[in-house]
C-alpha cells in the first residue's frame, strides 16, 4: 500500500505541475481549449492525490493527518478541492493559473518531509483527530483561494475590461464576492477546527484552551478574518482594504501551519 | 462629547480596533516566552528590555490587567452591539414577510416575464403570496429569514464563549496527584483522598506507549466511588473530572539505621518520607535512567534530605544498587552529651507512576454553548442569506425584482437565469 502511495503521490505531483503549465499556456496563448485541458489535468491529479491519501491511510491503519508530511499533503489536497469547486462554480479558470503554483509549492513541501510511519502517541488516538484536522484542511484551502482571489482583485484595475482578461477575470465586485464566499467557508471551518480542538484538548489534557502557540495563532487568524468580515460590512472599507486583510489572513494561516510548528514549539509540534 | 465617546465605544470601528489590539497581544504572547523568571528576561532581553517586558506584563500577556481590560471592552462592545441592533433585526425579520412597497431597494429587475410562478419555483420559493397595491397584483415571497440573525447569534456566541472561559478560569479548582497502585493520596485540602487501584500501560508492537489507564477510587463523605481514567477518556468522581495526564517514576525508599529498617515507603517525585524520632525528612526528586556511577551510564535517584529544626538541606544522589549514607547527631536522654546515629538511604525498584489531574470547572458548558452558538451564527450568516423576490403585474407581463442583503450581484445572476424563459426585456441593474 505504501509503495502504491509513493507512486500515486509522485504522479499526482507531476500532474499538478503539468496543470500549472497548461494554465500558464492558457493565459499566455489565450486559447480556451487549454483551460479545459488544464482543469482536466488538475482534476486527474486531484483523483490520484486522493487515492494516494487513501493508500497512506490504509497502510498506516489510521487517518493520514498526523505529521508534517501527511498534513502538508492533505493541505495541498484541500487547496486543490476548494480551488476546483471555485473554478467550476464561478467559471473562473484563470484562478487555476494562480492557485496551481501554490498547490505545487505545498505538495513540494510535503515531498521534502519524512514519510516514515510512526506509532501515534496516546493523546492522538482519538476520533476527534479526524474532525479537527480535516476541517483545518478545508479551512486552510479556502483561505488560500480567498487570498489568491483577493490578490487578483488588487491587480484587477490594471486589467482591461475587454478582451481575454475582461472575459475571463470577473469584475472587482464579483472578485470581492468570490473572496468573501471563500473566506466564509474558511472561517466556518476554522471555527469548527478550533471548537473540535478545544473539545478534544479538554478530554485529552483537561484544558480546552491553554494558549498553546498553535491555539493562539489559530485565534489570531480567526480574529483577522473577523476583521475582514467587519470591514466588508463597513461600506467605506469594502474592496481594497478587505482584500488586503484576506492576503494578511492567509499569511497568518501559513505561519500557523509552518511557522508555529518550527519556531514556536508547543503541544502541536508533531514532526 | 460624552455621547460621541459612548457612540465610538459601541461602534464597529472600535470593535475592529479592539480585535486588532487583541490579535497583536496574542502575537506578543506567543512570541515572548511566558511565565519565566525576571532574571531570565533580563538575561534574554537585556536590562532595559527585560524590565520593559516584565513592567508591561508581557511575561504573562494572557493574564495581564490590560489584556483583561481589552477583553472586558470587547464584551461590552458585543453586548451593546447586540442590544442596539435587536429592534432593527426584529423589524427586518417582519419586513421580509410583508408585501414590498413602491421604490423598494432591489438588486435588479427583469421585466416581460410571462410566468412569474415559474420564476419563484426556480428560486425555491414555490408558494408566493398575493397582494394588491396601487391597482396592480403583486406576488411576493421571502426565504432564509433566519439569516437576518446570523451576526447577532455569532456575537452572542462569542460573548458567552468569552464569559464562560473567563469565569471558568476564575473559579477553577485543580489538583495533581501522582501515585502507584495501592497508594492513597490526599486531594488538596478538599478532605477527599484518592487511591490508585491499578495502573496499566499498553504498548504497540514497536514498543511505544499506546494507552495509559488508571483505575482509581475516591474516598469521601458519601463513600467510595471508583472509575477509570485513560488518555482521552477522563473519569468523573465527586464532581471532579480526573484526567490521565502524564507518567513519572516512583521508587521504594528504605532508611536503615544500626542494622534495622526505620522507615520504608514507595515515593513518587515530590513525596516526603519522615524518619521517625528525628526532624529529618527525605524528599524524592527524580529517577534518571543514566547519569550516575563512574561512567555516567548507571541509572540513579536524586533526593533532598532536610532537617526540620535547623533548616539545613542536603541534595543527594544515589546510583542504582548503592546506598547513600549520612550521620545525624542526637541528644542523649536527659540532655547529657550527644550521640551520632548513622543512616543508610536506599532507593530501589523504580516503577511507572501515574500523574492524574483533578479538575472542577463550572463554566465549561457556557463556553461550549458559546462556541456552538458562534458556529450556528456563522452558518446562518453565510449560508442562509435572507432574500426576497416579488413580481408586479405590468401590462401584459410581470416585472420580477429581488432583494438580497449579501451577494447581490450573484443573486441577480440567478434571478435573471430564473426569469429567462418568459423574459422580453431587461430594465434595471442596480447593485446591492
Amino acid at each position: 500500500m505504501l509503495a502504491a502511495e509513493n507512486v500515486l503521490f509522485t504522479v499526482a505531483m507531476c500532474l499538478y505541475f503539468a496543470a500549472m503549465i497548461f494554465y500558464f499556456l492558457f493565459t499566455a496563448l489565450k486559447k480556451e481549449k487549454l483551460s479545459r485541458i488544464a482543469i482536466g489535468v488538475q482534476a486527474l491529479a486531484f483523483l490520484l492525490h486522493t487515492a494516494a491519501l487513501v493508500c497512506r491511510g490504509i497502510g498506516a491503519g489510521r487517518l493520514p493527518l498526523t505529521n508534517q508530511y501527511e498534513f502538508a499533503a492533505s493541505f495541498a489536497w484541500g487547496l486543490c478541492l476548494v480551488s476546483l469547486i471555485f473554478i467550476l462554480k464561478f467559471r473562473f479558470p484563470v484562478l487555476g493559473a494562480f492557485l496551481t503554483p501554490l498547490i505545487f509549492l505545498v505538495i513540494g513541501y510535503a515531498a521534502m518531509q519524512s514519510r516514515e510511519i510512526k506509532d501515534l502517541m496516546p493523546s492522538l488516538r482519538s476520533n476527534w483527530l479526524g474532525f479537527h484536522v480535516s476541517t483545518a484542511i478545508i479551512a486552510y484551502g479556502s483561505f488560500g483561494v480567498s487570498a489568491v482571489v483577493s490578490a487578483i482583485f488588487l491587480f484587477r484595475s490594471r486589467m482591461k475590461d475587454e478582451g481575454f482578461w475582461g472575459q475571463h477575470v470577473p469584475n472587482r465586485e464579483k472578485l470581492d464576492l468570490i473572496s468573501y464566499r471563500s473566506v466564509c467557508l474558511g472561517l466556518l471551518f476554522l471555527t469548527f477546527t478550533i471548537l473540535t480542538g478545544a473539545i478534544w484538548a479538554e478530554r485529552a489534557w483537561g484544558s480546552y484552551w491553554s494558549w498553546d502557540p498553535k491555539e493562539t495563532w489559530s485565534l489570531i487568524t480567526w480574529i483577522i478574518y473577523a476583521v475582514y468580515l467587519h470591514l466588508r460590512f463597513n461600506r467605506g472599507w469594502r474592496g481594497r482594504s478587505a482584500a488586503i486583510f484576506a492576503v494578511i489572513g492567509f499569511a497568518c494561516v501559513l505561519f500557523t501551519y509552518v511557522g508555529v510548528n518550527t519556531l514556536l514549539p508547543g503541544v502541536h509540534s508533531y514532526k | 462629547m460624552l455621547k460621541k465617546t459612548i457612540r465610538f465605544l459601541y461602534s464597529m470601528k472600535f470593535a475592529i480596533l479592539l480585535l486588532i489590539l487583541l490579535a497583536a497581544a496574542c502575537v506578543l504572547g506567543s512570541v515572548i516566552p511566558q511565565k519565566q523568571s525576571f532574571m531570565w528576561y533580563l538575561s534574554e532581553y537585556g536590562t532595559r528590555g527585560g524590565a520593559l517586558v516584565v513592567g508591561l506584563g508581557l511575561d504573562d500577556v494572557f493574564h495581564a490587567v490590560w489584556f483583561l481590560v481589552l477583553t472586558v471592552l470587547l464584551c461590552c462592545d458585543l453586548l451593546a452591539c447586540n442590544l442596539l441592533h435587536l429592534p432593527g433585526l426584529l423589524a427586518q425579520t417582519r419586513a421580509l414577510g410583508r408585501a414590498p412597497k413602491a421604490g423598494e431597494k432591489t438588486v435588479g429587475a427583469v421585466s416581460g416575464v410571462e410566468k412569474p410562478e415559474a420564476v419563484f419555483e426556480k428560486l425555491h420559493m414555490p408558494k408566493p403570496k398575493r397582494a394588491e397595491a396601487d391597482g396592480k397584483t403583486v406576488l411576493y415571497a421571502a426565504k432564509n429569514r433566519a439569516g437576518v440573525w446570523g451576526a447577532w447569534v455569532t456575537h452572542l456566541g462569542a460573548l458567552l464563549l468569552i464569559i464562560g472561559f473567563t469565569m471558568g478560569q476564575a473559579t477553577l479548582t485543580e489538583y495533581t496527584v501522582m501515585g502507584v497502585p495501592g497508594k492513597t493520596c490526599p486531594v488538596g485540602d478538599t478532605g477527599l483522598t484518592l487511591t490508585v487501584e491499578d495502573f496499566d500501560v499498553a504498548y504497540t508492537e514497536s514498543g511505544t506507549p499506546q494507552q495509559f489507564t488508571a483505575r482509581v477510587t475516591m474516598h469521601g463523605p458519601e463513600g467510595d466511588r471508583s472509575g477509570t481514567a485513560s488518555v482521552n477518556h477522563p473519569a468523573s468522581l465527586y464532581g471532579f473530572k480526573i484526567y490521565q495526564n502524564s507518567v513519572g517514576t516512583a521508587a521504594k525508599a528504605t532508611v536503615r539505621s544500626e542494622g534495622g529498617t526505620v522507615a520504608e515507603d514507595v515515593l513518587c517525585p515530590g513525596d516526603v518520607l519522615q524518619i521517625p524520632d528525628t526532624p529529618l525528612t527525605i524528599t524524592f526528586e527524580a529517577y534518571r535512567n543514566k547519569g550516575f556511577g563512574g561512567s555516567g551510564t548507571v541509572p540513579g535517584y536524586t533526593f533532598v534530605l532536610e532537617n526540620g529544626n535547623s533548616g539545613e538541606r542536603y541534595y543527594g544522589e544515589q546510583a542504582e544498587g548503592e546506598n547513600a549514607e549520612f550521620d545525624y547527631g542526637v541528644s542523649a536522654a536527659g540532655g547529657e552529651g550527644r550521640s551520632v546515629r548513622s543512616y543508610e538511604v536506599r532507593f530501589s525498584e523504580p516503577r511507572t507512576a501515574t500523574l492524574l489531574r483533578l479538575k472542577q470547572e463550572r463554566f465549561t458548558w457556557l463556553a461550549l454553548l458559546g462556541g456552538l452558538l458562534t458556529m450556528l451564527g456563522l452558518i446562518l450568516s453565510f449560508y442562509l442569506q435572507p432574500r426576497r423576490v416579488w413580481a408586479v403585474q405590468d401590462g401584459e407581463g410581470w416585472t420580477v425584482s429581488g432583494e438580497c442583503r449579501k451577494g447581490g450581484a450573484l443573486f441577480y445572476d440567478r434571478l435573471r437565469e430564473a426569469a429567462q424563459t418568459g423574459e422580453k426585456e431587461e430594465t434595471t441593474d442596480a447593485g446591492c
